[in-house]
């Protein structure tokens, strides 16, 4: 039997997006940058000599006042007079990831005295965001425990991150994060409409935070041959390459993107441009603390978001794939989209934005879910770059090395995390 | 000595930019927050490499206080 149609009242829709990424701190940079097929990948600037990890992509050198500079008067002075003086003890996670909220709040024509702070929630999604700091803060205890930075138990926790963001743009709603390793993104997409399905809030921000990555993960990470670290140190911008047949791994990469949600009645009543709506979404998990993708748990989330969504496999036109270049995961991914879509799949035009910008890991559904917005609404398709010797087992349209027109009207991205963490988002143009 | 403490009283809160710091004044007077003077006096401390001892800090009423207590526990630091 048919799923019920959902409430038009509580429809879920896009009204703001913004985006601080090594590939642009803007959506028409980001944007220009995937659609041109610029690699974000450089050698790690400060990441020590002694951690195996030696590419990704590297916000180390972020510069808030530069981005308020080049932003000229895009954010209210107020706005930009308040971030700075919370900005200034912040860590770096908090200090990338609060610009990319304000530019979504902005973006969505806020504030409004129409949408009340306390109908306004905030989901941040990821965790272990401030890890470099806590290990430099570490490495200072071990010489003297006086000289720590005396706000480390505050400003380490990833709930500051969350709190100094809704500080600054005032959001008193329902306030949390959710950690779902490299599906955090999605997941706090899911919430954001879960929340505005279930009549808890009238509008939801969803931050994507940056991750500080620390020596000792990013080397694990190495060991575990998660990461690409062997053929392309000297070559970094060839080195994230889903479906590619010489792929190795993934790349790390800083970045944060964010969008703000709201029922598409709220969004009419008050004027809002809608960017897209949020079709539907879900989360399926392996049940396994294995890093080992599952094409069952995939097909599962896949299946369980177009269903959330109301929109049969038939009327999906693209897909934002989770593909991070590891050799197993991007493998399973296709299988997984092979038995969602059956032969109708090879029509379907796949992408990687991570074959760009590298896999963002807490923020990789968000800077992705704006990817695709920004490709639904401009009608071209970014590349897959890096695409060079063909896999045969992967026989999918991903969109080689060239960007092309094409018309968007329904998208799934995907998202899939360690611990066999499965997740996906279904994306479609405003009515 | 004092000179370090006024940098970092000018730099962190936002109240005492640009006004005239002098040893009777308060942090409090600038506006500052119960953070705000943590961070100054731990800037401090790490800065001039000396440590004073938690449970006496919280007696100091004014930049003297902090000043006198920095002075004392300065002598008592390995050089």
């Amino acid at each position: 039997m048919a799923a019920p149609p959902r409430d038009p009242e509580r429809r879920v829709v896009v009204t703001g997006m913004g985006v601080v990424t090594p590939l642009g701190e803007r959506l028409d940079d980001y944007f220009e940058a995937l659609v041109a097929g610029r690699s974000a990948i450089t050698r790690w600037r400060s990441v020590e000599e002694r951690c195996g990890s030696r590419i990704g992509g590297d916000m180390s050198g972020f510069d808030l006042e530069a981005h308020f500079r080049k932003a000229g008067d895009a954010y209210p002075a107020s706005l930009v007079q308040s971030a700075r003086k919370l900005m200034r003890p912040t860590p770096p996670t908090g200090r990338i990831t609060a610009p990319a909220s304000m530019q979504a709040f902005v973006d969505a024509g806020l504030p409004d005295p129409r949408l009340r702070p306390e109908r306004f929630g905030h989901v941040l999604a990821g965790h272990n965001l401030n890890s470099n700091y806590v290990y430099e803060g570490h490495k200072v205890f071990l010489e003297e425990p006086e000289f720590i930075d005396p706000l480390y138990g505050v400003v380490s926790e990833d709930t500051d991150v969350l709190s100094v963001i809704s500080e600054l743009l005032r959001l008193k709603g329902p306030s949390f994060t959710v950690g779902g390793a490299c599906a955090s993104g999605n997941l706090g997409i899911m919430m954001g409409l879960d929340l505005l399905r279930s009549g808890r809030v009238d509008a939801v921000l969803v931050t994507g935070a940056s991750n500080d990555l620390d020596p000792p993960s990013l080397h694990s990470w190495v060991i575990i041959e998660a990461l690409s670290f062997r053929s392309f140190n000297d070559e970094p911008a060839r080195a994230s390459r889903p479906f590619d047949a010489l792929r190795e791994g993934f790349v790390p990469s800083q970045g944060a993107a964010a969008v703000v949600l709201e029922t598409l009645a709220g969004a009419r009543a008050r004027g809002a441009r809608i960017r897209a709506e949020i079709l539907g979404a879900s989360a399926a998990s392996d049940a396994t603390r294995l890093t080992k993708p599952d094409r069952g748990g995939q097909v599962r989330a896949m299946r369980g978001a177009l269903e959330d969504a109301r929109v049969a496999p038939g009327d999906v036109d693209y897909v934002n794939a989770h593909a991070t270049s590891t050799p197993l995961g991007d493998a399973v991914e296709v299988a997984a989209l092979k038995e969602v879509f059956g032969e109708r799949v090879y029509r379907i035009p796949v992408n990687a934005t991570k074959s760009m910008l590298g896999h963002c890991l807490s923020a990789a559904g968000l800077v992705e879910l704006v990817a695709t917005v920004l490709q639904m609404e401009r009608s071209v398709l970014h590349p897959t770059i890096n695409q060079e010797r063909k896999d045969p087992e992967l026989d999918l349209d991903f969109v080689p090395n060239e960007a092309r027109p094409a018309e968007i009207r329904v998208a799934i991205s995907n998202g899939f995390g360690f611990g066999g963490l499965n997740s996906c988002v279904v994306v479609g143009r405003p009515a | 000595m004092f000179a370090v403490v006024k940098a970092n009283i000018q730099e962190i809160i936002e109240g005492a930019k640009g006004a005239e710091i002098k040893e009777s004044d308060s942090m409090r007077d600038f506006g500052a927050d119960s953070l705000e003077i943590v961070e100054v006096v731990s800037r401090s401390m790490k800065q001039l490499k000396i440590k004073v001892p938690r449970t006496e800090l919280s007696g100091a009423r004014n930049l003297k206080d902090l000043l006198d207590l920095l002075e004392k526990f300065a002598a008592a630091a390995p050089r």
